[in-house]
């Protein structure tokens, strides 16, 4: 029996080991990273941290309690150096009081953990009365794969970012257009999920003025990793300059009071030349303007773009938004983002033949050249 | 390897077997044709056994090409497609392909041995589930060689994503029919196990008798006969939507997709239990045996276990907690799901209540034993904490709930199944393996494990989801998911070492005798490997643990044994109806599968139900060949010597109880 | 060495084996109870569809307007009453009259035939008279998957029970078989059984008025 002895040299190492890799995983405990659930700065989110540490917290205790009998159980009763293993140890089959006692003892830790669960499910259902009042709505409706927001109470529509006022709570109604997605804020609230024939309900508040990271977590396709979103909260007159401006038209959508999309800003804001910007329009309205609309009051199969150069991200905030990511969007828009609608086109699946046609053509079809995706980028900037 | 049978011991009488069948039955029970037609349960469980370890290494190396793709951001080691068909058929392969057939390994050979029964029930059906389980397989992995490929959905399949209008590939269609004929596998295995534990116990051996093990068999049959129902029928509307047109889950003809998760998962939770159940039975068998005590409190582990069975099937929609369900709903699943950690605390208190006061020798059984315990408890830790819906709510879907669901799943079940392996090795083939190696093999897997999986614990609460298959730089995701792929490597290292070890013992391992650990159960008894016929007596029991009384209780509660009658023991025979049973349901499986499909004979040609027809004439033919040739027989007469001093046989009876 | 012998050779002795369990219930019969509770759970799986989508979408069809309820009612009452003649076969089997259990399974066979003509009847008449197809709504996939399903296992029930009666022509069916039988009885009856849950929840609910 000598290959046991070295059994304390062998714990020792493993203890050494389980010391290590807590040193690793210590070193990459970065809690307030960007969409870190570690770092709350909502009451939703801030509630559901609460509950964690108390999980936390009772689990550590049973990790400590059962870990450490069952620890020195395995150290105290091994088989030592000069042991007789012959040796039969009084063979005990169990003591009722202990074992009513213990399960009574663990149903009594699963309480502390209820209690506040109760009162959790019941924040995230409902917006706290006195947040209620002055609450605001939006409903975000999940596509394949990025996101919708509408603000019913002014009428616009935005894409894969939107803006909410600090210190009050946002009512979120959540629907999906195709498969299943899931509306995720770590630092604002947990996710709820988009479930096709049904209307789901969550709130948010953002205690101060920040920028969140958010993101898709129910799986949903091909580009399911390049679903993100952010949600921008700015202090109230900001919020309220921001939603002025989102309702204002950025391009002329009536074609007798001039070229159709033609940009309103005024031209010497324009960054770009003249004649490369009015092309980019000529192309948006060839290309693009079936799957996206520039008015922001309406919703098409594609991102509202009326304000396309405010925003921070694109293509459902995988990329910064900025002129050489955006030409490389649209140049290869289904490298960026795999199985991606922009490049192939809607499509219908048709049971006679057992694929899926183009309902609506995307740019696969209409083939820009570099110096299209150009003047495009060029107009694209235009919209604020 | 050494097969279970001693050929040298069996002569088949010249006479013409019965001509009860089409054809001839087999009776050669040694080479390929041995093995196609076996219907002994040992040989049934080797073929199990080394069907779940190879789809283990498949499922493994799916895992290493996953992590390999996330071990930096931004990278493209792979398509986002393949990724997505890479995780769909590691989780699928892992479940369904081993750790289930590995259990069903360790029910169909231990199991027998440890009711002193001769064979399980039905011997032809046990064959019958193996080569469902292989062409289960074959079907689910077969979709890689075809346009679209793999299924890339998900093993969790949520609707609306498995329509046609967003899979229009045949990848889902080979996900469900390859689980629909595992699921004919498990089923048939189950109805199999639960008689042959009821019916066909020892004299003596009452159900408070017998071992944990088989008591957890028996528990966990319940568990896959009353939950697989949800999931056949679940995929049948499924199916029914994908080629008929019907709107179960389809959002335009008005279906619910939320319909799919409350059927997936009311299988889905009994599931978990079902791949837990067998490795808690397998714990509760190792640990006795190397602290030298009887199992503490055995009448509230087995009744613990059975509690976990049951509100198995109570607990469905904590996996639902952000899909909206009402408060009173949410409520009442969180707080069953708590309840579930009492049965699976009382279980623990008593594996530490068994070592306590033993002496424990820490061999390689026992080391994956105790990780077990460890492994599972940390898994159980954090199972508490998404029991919670507010946090659940941050948890679902991100890389929190993999590191649990691995811990409880590789650092609990493949643990123990391992750590099975090492115990029962030398029962099955007689031969020990290295514990030195097995040490290694374990301190590889236990640090590699906790290096791979320790670290998404962090992962999900700092925000990372599930199944996506890159991320973006700067989130602070990247030394978490590069550690975590060293990690997976080592571990990885470790099960291709304990591959290399097992096949090198079957070959060079070192003759054992009888019970070389010093072990307590009836399964012990008999010979290593055993015999055709397991015992050549009947055993007759007077207590829970058999072979320890037997060594060291008093002469009242030691084995009797009684001798075979004058006609010899009764052995079924082999047959060949379960394997192309097997093939006609392969066959209709196909068939459903390219349904609709373009043909190859023509432009506009589809293939219809043609096929499927086909496969189904073939099973059906199959089933009255089965019936005709019936269980048959023949009869062994072991040496007496095996049963020297054994009671007689009573007149009445046949040496077959 | 030792010797080797048939089954065939002792078919008494094999049976006797069989007949020893630890229970006294032989283990053909505990299997098929097993499967029972199985089945339990898929028609609850099936049936639970039904009336999840029926409660979802009551306006979706009027289910009395479509239903034969008499035909339906009348096809129901011979299905149980085949249930009868298959007691009464168990119990010829069990007293070894092989003429009683020929009737009586023939009679069993006769009515199940009757009622799958019936449902057959129904699925021909719904499609025809008021298009209702797999893919016409929700209820027609539900309607038709479930009571299918149910037809299904009538249907591979009678050709159980068609295949007992030819072997009790052969000279190869013996006593012993009343077990075979018996066991073929209990799935016939469990079938039956499902088919009055399934008219019960299906049909007749939709003629209570505070229901409906």
């Amino acid at each position: 029996m000598q290959r046991f002895s070295a059994l304390s040299t062998r714990l020792a190492a493993l203890l050494c080991s389980l010391a290590g890799l807590l040193i690793l995983a210590g070193c990459s405990l970065n809690i307030e990273g960007k969409q870190s659930a570690l770092d709350p700065k909502g009451p939703v989110a801030q509630n559901q941290y609460d509950i964690f540490i108390i999980t936390l917290i009772v689990t550590v205790f049973l990790f400590i309690t059962v870990g450490g009998a069952l620890g020195w159980t395995m150290w105290k009763f091994r088989l030592r150096k000069g042991d007789d293993p012959r040796y039969i140890p009084p063979q005990t089959h169990g003591h009722p009081l202990i074992e009513i006692g213990l399960v009574a003892g663990s149903a009594a830790l699963l309480v502390v953990i209820a209690i506040p669960t109760f009162g959790g499910i019941l924040l995230k259902k409902n917006v706290p009365l006195h947040l209620v009042e002055d609450a605001i709505e939006v409903n975000v409706v999940g596509y394949q794969w990025w996101w919708a927001f509408e603000y019913p109470e002014h009428g616009f529509y935005t894409a894969n970012e939107f803006v909410i006022p600090a210190g009050r709570a946002v009512k979120l109604n959540l629907r999906t257009r195709d498969v299943l997605h899931s509306f995720w804020v770590p630092k604002l609230a947990g996710k709820v999920d988009l479930i096709a024939g049904q209307t789901n309900f969550m709130w948010i508040k953002a205690d101060e003025p920040g920028y969140f990271y958010g993101q898709c977590a129910e799986f949903c396709g091909d580009s399911h990793a390049y679903m993100l979103f952010r949600v921008i909260a700015k202090p109230e007159a900001e919020y309220r300059r921001w939603v002025r401006d989102q309702q204002r038209q950025t391009a002329n959508l009536n074609p007798d009071t001039g070229p159709l999309y033609a940009p309103l800003l005024a031209r010497d804001q324009w960054a770009y030349p003249e004649d490369k910007v009015l092309r980019g329009a000529e192309v948006f309205a060839r290309a693009c303007a079936s799957c996206h609309s520039l008015n922001p009051a309406s919703q098409t199969n594609g991102p509202n773009l009326a304000h396309f150069a405010t925003r921070t991200t694109i293509a459902a905030g995988w990329m910064e938004n900025e002129p050489d990511e955006l030409f490389r969007w649209i140049r290869e828009p289904d490298k960026v983002k795999p199985g991606n609608f922009m490049w192939t086109g809607f499509l219908r699946y048709n049971p006679e033949t057992r694929t899926r046609e183009v309902e609506m053509a995307g740019l696969d079809y209409y083939d820009l050249s570099d110096n299209e995706i150009e003047a495009v980028v060029a107009y694209l900037y235009t919209l604020r | 390897m050494a097969t279970t049978a001693d050929v040298e011991n069996v002569t088949h009488a010249p006479a013409e077997p019965a001509r009860t069948g089409l054809w001839k039955r087999p009776l050669k029970n040694t080479g390929l044709v041995g093995w196609l037609t076996t219907v002994d349960h040992k040989k049934i469980g080797i073929l199990y056994a080394v069907g779940a370890l190879f789809f283990l290494l498949l499922g493994g190396v799916e895992a290493l090409i996953i992590r390999a793709q996330l071990m930096f951001p931004e990278q493209e080691v792979i398509s986002a497609r393949t990724y997505n068909q890479l995780f769909t058929m590691h989780g699928t392969t892992m479940i369904f392909l081993a750790v289930m057939p590995l259990s069903a390994a360790f029910f169909n050979y231990i199991m027998p041995l440890q009711i002193g029964a001769r064979d399980v029930a039905f011997p032809r059906m046990n064959s019958l589930g193996l080569w469902c389980f292989i062409f289960g397989g074959i079907i689910l992995n077969l979709s890689w060689f075809f346009p679209g490929g793999a299924p890339d959905v998900g093993w969790f399949a949520y609707a609306p994503l498995t329509d046609r209008q967003y899979s229009p590939d045949i990848g889902v269609d080979f996900w469900i029919m390859g689980l629909q004929i595992l699921g004919i596998a498990s089923l048939v295995g189950s109805f199999n196990f639960i008689t042959t534990i009821i019916n066909m116990r020892a004299p003596g051996l009452s159900m408070m008798r017998l071992p944990l093990f088989t008591w957890m068999t028996l528990i966990t049959s319940f568990l896959v006969i009353l939950a697989f129902p949800a999931i056949t029928i679940a995929l049948i509307q499924l199916m029914f939507d994908r080629h008929f047109g019907t709107f179960f889950f389809n959002v335009e003809g008005g279906g619910k997709p939320i319909l799919w998760q409350h059927l997936f998962w009311i299988f889905g939770h009994p599931e978990v239990y079902i791949l837990i159940l067998p490795a808690m039975g397998i714990i509760s068998e190792i640990l006795p045996v190397f602290s030298r005590k009887p199992l503490f409190g055995y009448p509230l582990i087995v009744f613990s276990g059975a509690v976990i069975g049951f509100l198995g099937f109570a607990v469905w929609s904590h996996h639902m907690f952000t899909t909206g369900l009402g408060v009173i709903a949410t409520t009442a699943f969180a707080f069953l799901t708590m309840l579930i950690a009492i049965p699976t605390g009382v279980k623990i208190f008593n594996w530490i209540g068994t070592m306590w006061g033993g002496r424990i020798r820490f061999t390689t059984p026992m080391l994956f034993s105790v990780g077990f315990i460890w492994m599972f408890m940390m898994g159980g830790f954090t199972g508490i904490m998404h029991s919670s819906p507010p946090v659940d709510a941050q948890q679902q879907d991100t890389y929190f709930v993999v590191a649990h669901f691995h811990y409880v799943l590789i650092g609990g079940s493949l643990f123990a199944l391992f750590a099975g392996i090492y115990f029962w090795f030398p029962k099955v083939t007689g031969k020990m393996m290295s514990e030195f190696v097995g040490k290694i093999v374990f301190y590889v897997m236990f640090i590699g494990f906790n290096l791979a999986f320790f670290p998404m614990h962090i992962l999900g609460m700092t925000g990372m989801p599930r199944r996506t298959h890159t991320y973006k730089s700067g989130m602070g995701w990247e030394q978490s998911n590069f550690w975590s792929t060293i990690g997976a490597m080592i571990l990885g290292l470790g099960v291709a070492l304990f591959v290399i070890q097992i096949i090198y013992t079957c070959f060079r391992g070192r003759r054992t005798n009888g019970d070389p650990w010093d072990a307590r159960t009836l399964e012990w008894v008999t010979d290593s490997p055993p015999k055709e016929y397991n015992f050549a007596y009947t055993p007759v029991v007077h207590a829970r643990d058999q072979l320890w009384e037997n060594k060291h209780g008093p002469d009242s509660r030691k084995m009797e044994r009684i001798a075979p009658g004058p006609h010899g023991i009764h052995m079924p025979d082999q047959s060949w109806w379960p394997l192309i049973l097997a093939i006609g349901l392969f066959i209709a499986c196909l068939g459903m599968v390219f349904h609709g499909e373009p043909a190859w004979w023509g432009e506009e040609a589809r293939y219809g139900l043609g096929i499927t027809i086909c496969g189904l004439l073939i099973t059906l033919g199959s089933i009255y060949g089965w019936a005709l040739e019936g269980p048959g027989g023949f009869h062994l007469h072991p040496d007496p010597k095996e049963y020297d001093g054994a009671l007689p046989a009573p007149e009445s009876s046949h040496g077959h109880h | 060495m030792s010797a080797h012998s048939h089954a065939a050779d002792d078919p008494h002795a094999a049976l006797e084996a069989l007949k020893e369990t630890s229970t006294g219930i032989e283990n053909k019969k505990l299997a098929m109870w097993a499967f029972l509770a199985s089945d339990c759970m898929f028609f609850g799986t099936l049936i639970s569809t039904h009336l999840i989508y029926r409660k979802i979408y009551p306006d979706i069809v009027d289910p009395k307007a479509i239903f034969d309820i008499e035909l339906t009612g009348f096809s129901s009452f011979i299905l149980l009453m085949s249930s009868f003649l298959m007691a009464l076969s168990v119990s010829a089997a069990h007293k070894g009259n092989i003429k009683g259990v020929r009737w009586f399974l023939g009679g069993t066979i006769f009515f199940g035939l009757i009622f799958l003509c019936g449902q057959v009847y129904e699925f021909h008449h719904f499609v025809t008279d008021f298009g209702l197809t797999l893919s016409s709504n929700v209820f027609g996939s539900t309607f038709y998957v479930l009571t299918g399903t149910h037809g299904v296992h009538v249907a591979l029930g009678i050709i159980w029970l068609g295949s007992w009666l030819v072997y009790t022509f052969t000279d190869r069916y013996k006593a012993e078989h009343a077990l075979d039988i018996e066991v073929a009885g209990l799935y016939w009856h469990f079938v039956d059984i499902v088919w009055i849950v399934i008219f019960t929840v299906v049909y007749l609910v939709e003629y209570v008025p505070f229901l409906t």
